[in-house]
């Protein structure tokens, strides 16, 4: 997965990066247009989803393709809701408990894991995405077994309770902009540099002094943890979760709007979510065939955008640069 | 007590041969095309349907629906080849995801032209074979028997023509196979026809046994994606190996502890083998 | 480009919101499930909303007070998933200003809206067979169809003391329907002197049976009950019962689906079960609404169907009794006030105020059927008291 997307260009900060950030604001703002709480909903579900897709991004920095992202994101969940209905903490703590569980977790097992690679590493989280469904079914003591747990008390911040969808909506996006801050700042330092050596290229890292199991590791970590920050927001926006909730399908969804928007681009989660969560939405009214249009829409963008919508401008310049 | 343990070994041998057959074809795709393929419990169900079509509407018998269901399916797999994976061939990861584009579309795509009732299958035969205390339903043993023989075929055809030899090359290394005059421009469509051919055949055999509606092709897709990862990638000795052992696994632990226990001893062996051999338990090493 | 494209998302979702604004219809929700399992259930509810819609909207609209209104259907699907139920519920809520809900199928789906549809007071009917879905805390919400909670015991009784079955065999899936059902199957054999004495939970897209099976028949039981499974996993249980050589009785006690059984385990397998069935074809009305169903499209008819015609039917008449289709309080009491009801599936009432804490549970009579040649026979008619 790494030759077609080596030469990546940083991105200078200047004019262009400018225009991205007011596109991003602009688009932020679509929901206070409408004013309608349905488009608060739909902002909200892109939020969600750009930043667990983010955390799959710092996995995918690594060279590797997770499919056990949702359970990390369930671990989140699960951590937030039962700290907060059992113990009666509140959500202030069950959040960073959420992220700080799932990130545990994965350093536990991402050792091992890590040595697995392209494919293997693919069908050993698959495997393990399925793993932590079942066993959650065990247990229905912890988790609700498949009855879920229903009434997952709404997000409070010291004790403000975010009772609408436009306050859940304004959490929700600062959260996902302290996520990309944070994705930013990991790609443009020394870590970030070190991540693409090892997508690059694991064993010329590992001869120049990079220790990519480490790093690896690392990224693993660090990817899962913001999986388990989303889960834990998420159980609490929704409001119900079950272990059905973060089956093989959640993972898959992010690994698509990862990739369509763009594997290796800091924007692409974002781009990705942006285009594809409310893209149910414009094909609701065809209902018996949205999914079918769905399914064309995915491929074609496989197809034609192999850098995901987050390499479109890129491509566009250099399709002009090639005929001039 | 012995009685159970003999019964439940039947069943599981039965069993691993109805997932070998799920299994093998995804295997070969893999092996020819490095595609994980998520459409391929999709071509089951298809063939299912075409099965279904051939004995229900136009009332063909049994085996030559079969047959058509085969040709059908290798038709089907070129065409998917040519049109939805060839771009994808450098790139093992978005041929997955566009395998995942695929099977949404064929699935729903079933669920408008059949609706989403599950359909009657006729049954073929009835009642069961007695061993002493042991039963062997004749429906299972006649899937079995034509299993059995389509895979020997299979075999035959991949051990001893031209073509077969030619497919196991490109499994082997898909350079020095093109050096050698493989023509990758039809084994590629070939190996996924046939995958795809493989898929639909089990899905037409297992119909009177399982019952056909759009969303059976899931189970099967689970079930071949384990038997693979145990067996190794691409490897079909593996792969025999594996659904057997999957199939015992299953029967045991079902017979004995819980149907739950099964899926999560089936899981838990998966991680394991991946941890101490990446390859599954046949294949070769990954370089 | 990029820049168009998404001032053309925007501009679209700006469109999408000015554009609900027709005059006197009255929309009415479907969340349902309409893609992958369960969509069997998702499309004969659908289509019961649909058909109750031709109804009124033949004789000009519904009249409420002075105005009638022409009544609208607008069908989601939630894939049985309780976020996408979440996202539907919200757009029907709040950008498609709906104040009735035909759905969800599945109860994890039903519990996730339920949040927001009590709250803005939208009244819900689902089909969802959690105890939980109905509670003195959620009055909008109703289930217009019996579960296996109110039909067990009386159709228990009566199979347990004419059949003279001693043991019973029994497979759940592993979900909270499965889960709940066992409970109250378990509890209704107990009650009738017999026992669930061989019960295995399995995972949800389990399609072979045979080493469970093979274990519960080895334990001798007299019967095998199916309630609980979906329609074609019922039908392969039947098929592979038979298939390893049980002769003892099937029986089905909640769920109607004898049609998809049939469908997966063929005439010969099913010959002699006993099924729970919603509705008697002697009955004229039911009949008829059957007949139409299939004339209209060129499909079986799905066993809950008609309850949810009944269901939608029966909430038209509350907001013609309430004069409003937008108080949903007023429209809400008078839909609890509904007594003795003439359904196509016969006379029907509001129980439930014992088991749930409120009557928003549908009574309707029902009956035990033998399948002979893939056909329901009727051999008793059944109320929550018992049957005969």
């Amino acid at each position: 997965m790494s030759a077609a997307v080596s030469k990546k260009t940083v991105p200078t900060v200047g004019a262009s990066t400018f225009v991205y950030l007011v596109i991003a604001a602009l688009i932020a703002s679509v929901p206070w247009f409408t004013g309608n709480v349905f488009y608060f909903h739909v902002g909200i579900m892109v939020c969600l989803a750009a930043m667990a897709t983010s955390g799959l991004a710092v996995i995918a920095w690594v060279g590797q393709l997770s499919l056990a992202h949702a359970a990390f994101v369930g671990l989140g969940a699960y951590t937030s809701v039962l700290l907060v209905t059992r113990l009666g903490l509140p959500f202030v703590v069950g959040l960073p408990a959420g992220a700080l569980v799932a990130g545990a977790v994965a350093y536990l097992i991402g050792k091992p894991l890590l040595r697995l690679r392209g494919v293997y590493f693919v069908l050993i989280t698959f495997a393990l995405n399925e793993l932590f469904r079942l066993v959650m079914l065990e247990f229905p003591g912890v988790s609700g077994g498949s009855s879920g747990i229903a009434g997952v008390p709404k997000i409070e911040l010291f004790g403000l309770v975010l009772a609408e969808q436009s306050q859940v909506y304004v959490f929700t996006l600062a959260c996902l902009v302290a996520v990309t801050a944070l994705l930013y700042l990991i790609r443009n330092g020394q870590l970030g540099r070190r991540f693409a050596a090892v997508e690059e290229n694991p064993a010329l890292a590992e001869s120049s002094g990079t220790p990519t199991a480490r790093t690896q590791n690392l990224a693993f970590v660090i990817g899962s943890s913001i999986a388990g920050f989303t889960g834990a927001i998420m159980a609490h926006y929704i409001g119900f979760i079950s272990p059905e909730t973060f089956g093989f399908q959640l993972s898959v969804s992010y690994v698509i709007i990862l990739v369509t928007g763009g594997r290796l681009a800091l924007w692409g989660p974002l781009v990705g979510a942006i285009f594809l969560t409310p893209l149910p939405e414009f094909l609701r009214g065809a209902l018996e065939y949205q999914h079918i249009i769905y399914g064309v829409i995915l491929i074609a963008v496989l197809r034609f955008l192999p850098q995901g919508l987050a390499g479109l401008s890129g491509q566009l310049t250099r399709l002009k640069g090639d005929r001039s | 007590m012995s009685f159970l343990i003999a019964q439940s070994i039947i069943n599981g041998v039965i069993l691993g041969t109805l997932y070998l057959m799920m299994a093998i074809g995804f295997t070969l795709a893999f092996g020819v095309m490095r595609i994980v393929n998520f459409a391929h419990g999709e071509f089951y169900m298809i063939g299912a349907f075409l099965t279904l079509i051939g004995v229900k509407w136009l009332g063909l018998p049994f085996p030559a629906a079969l047959v058509v269901t085969v040709v059908m399916a290798i038709l089907l797999g070129g065409l998917v080849e040519r049109f939805v994976f060839r771009p994808f061939r450098a790139d093992e990861l978005s041929g997955m995801i566009a395998s995942l584009g695929l099977a949404m579309i064929l699935q729903h795509m079933a669920l408008i032209i059949f609706g989403p009732d599950p359909q009657s299958f006729p049954s073929l035969v009835s009642g069961v074979y007695r061993l002493g205390d042991l039963i062997v339903p004749k429906s299972r043993a006649l899937t079995l028997g034509a299993g059995v023989v389509i895979l020997l075929a299979f075999y035959g055809f991949l051990m001893h023509t031209r073509m077969g030899r030619a497919l196991r090359a490109l499994v082997q290394d898909q350079e020095v196979a093109s050096i050698y005059g493989v023509r990758l421009e039809i084994m590629y469509p070939l190996g996924l026809g046939l995958g795809v051919a493989l898929a639909a055949v089990a899905g037409g055999l297992m119909a009177p046994l399982f019952g056909v509606s759009p969303f059976i092709g899931g189970t099967p897709l689970l079930k071949a994606f384990i038997v693979v990862i145990l067996g190794g990638l691409g490897s079909i000795p593996g792969a025999a190996l594996a659904a057997i052992l999957l199939g015992l696994i299953e029967s045991l632990t079902s017979s004995f502890v819980s149907a739950s226990a099964a899926d999560i001893v089936t899981f838990a062996l998966v991680v394991v083998v991946l941890l101490v051999r990446p390859s599954g338990l046949m294949g070769r090493a990954e370089a | 480009m990029r820049l168009n494209k998404l001032l053309v998302a925007t501009t679209a979702l700006a469109l999408l919101a000015g554009a609900a604004n027709a005059e006197e219809t009255l929309k009415i929700g479907a969340l349902v499930t309409l893609s992958g399992a369960g969509s069997s259930w998702g499309q004969g509810m659908l289509r019961a909303a649909e058909l109750a819609a031709e109804d009124v909207n033949k004789d000009g609209g519904l009249k409420v007070g002075d105005t009638s209104y022409k009544v609208q259907v607008i069908p989601y699907d939630d894939s049985y998933k309780a976020n996408e139920a979440v996202t539907a519920a919200n757009r029907l809520v709040f950008e498609d200003k709906v104040k009735y809900i035909i759905g969800t199928v599945g109860s994890a789906p039903i519990l996730a809206i339920q949040p927001i549809t009590e709250e803005n007071k939208v009244i819900t009917m689902t089909l969802g067979f959690t105890a939980e879905a109905l509670s003195a805390e959620k009055p909008y919400t109703f289930r217009p169809n019996p579960t296996t909670a109110e039909v067990a015991q009386p159709q228990i009784d009566w199979i347990v003391a004419n059949k003279g079955i001693k043991t019973v065999g029994a497979l759940f899936p592993k979900d909270e329907t499965g889960q709940a059902i066992a409970k109250d199957v378990g509890q209704a054999y107990a009650n009738a002197g017999a026992e669930l004495s061989a019960v295995e939970f399995f995972e949800r897209d389990r399609v072979d049976f045979i080493p469970l099976l093979t274990r519960i028949v080895a334990q001798g039981v007299d019967a095998i009950e199916l309630d609980g499974n979906s329609p074609v996993t019922a039908g392969q249980i039947v098929q592979q019962a038979r298939d390893i050589g049980f002769e003892g009785v099937i029986i089905r006690t909640g769920g109607p689906a004898t049609q998809d059984i049939v469908n997966v385990a063929g005439k010969e397998a099913t010959e002699g079960m006993f099924v729970h069935s919603a509705y008697d074809p002697g009955v004229e009305t039911a009949a008829a609404y059957e007949k139409r169903y299939t004339e209209t499209y060129k499909d079986q008819m799905n066993g809950f169907s008609p309850f949810f015609y009944d269901g939608t039917k029966m909430l038209f008449k509350a907001m013609q009794d309430a004069g409003t289709v937008e108080d949903t309080d007023a429209v809400k009491t008078a839909l609890e006030n509904l007594k003795d009801y003439d359904g196509v599936l016969g006379t029907l009432n509001w129980t439930g105020a014992e088991r749930y804490g409120i009557a928003h549970q549908l009574d309707s009579p029902f009956y035990i059927a033998r399948v002979e040649d893939g056909s329901e026979v009727i051999v008793a008619k059944c109320t929550s008291q018992g049957c005969e």
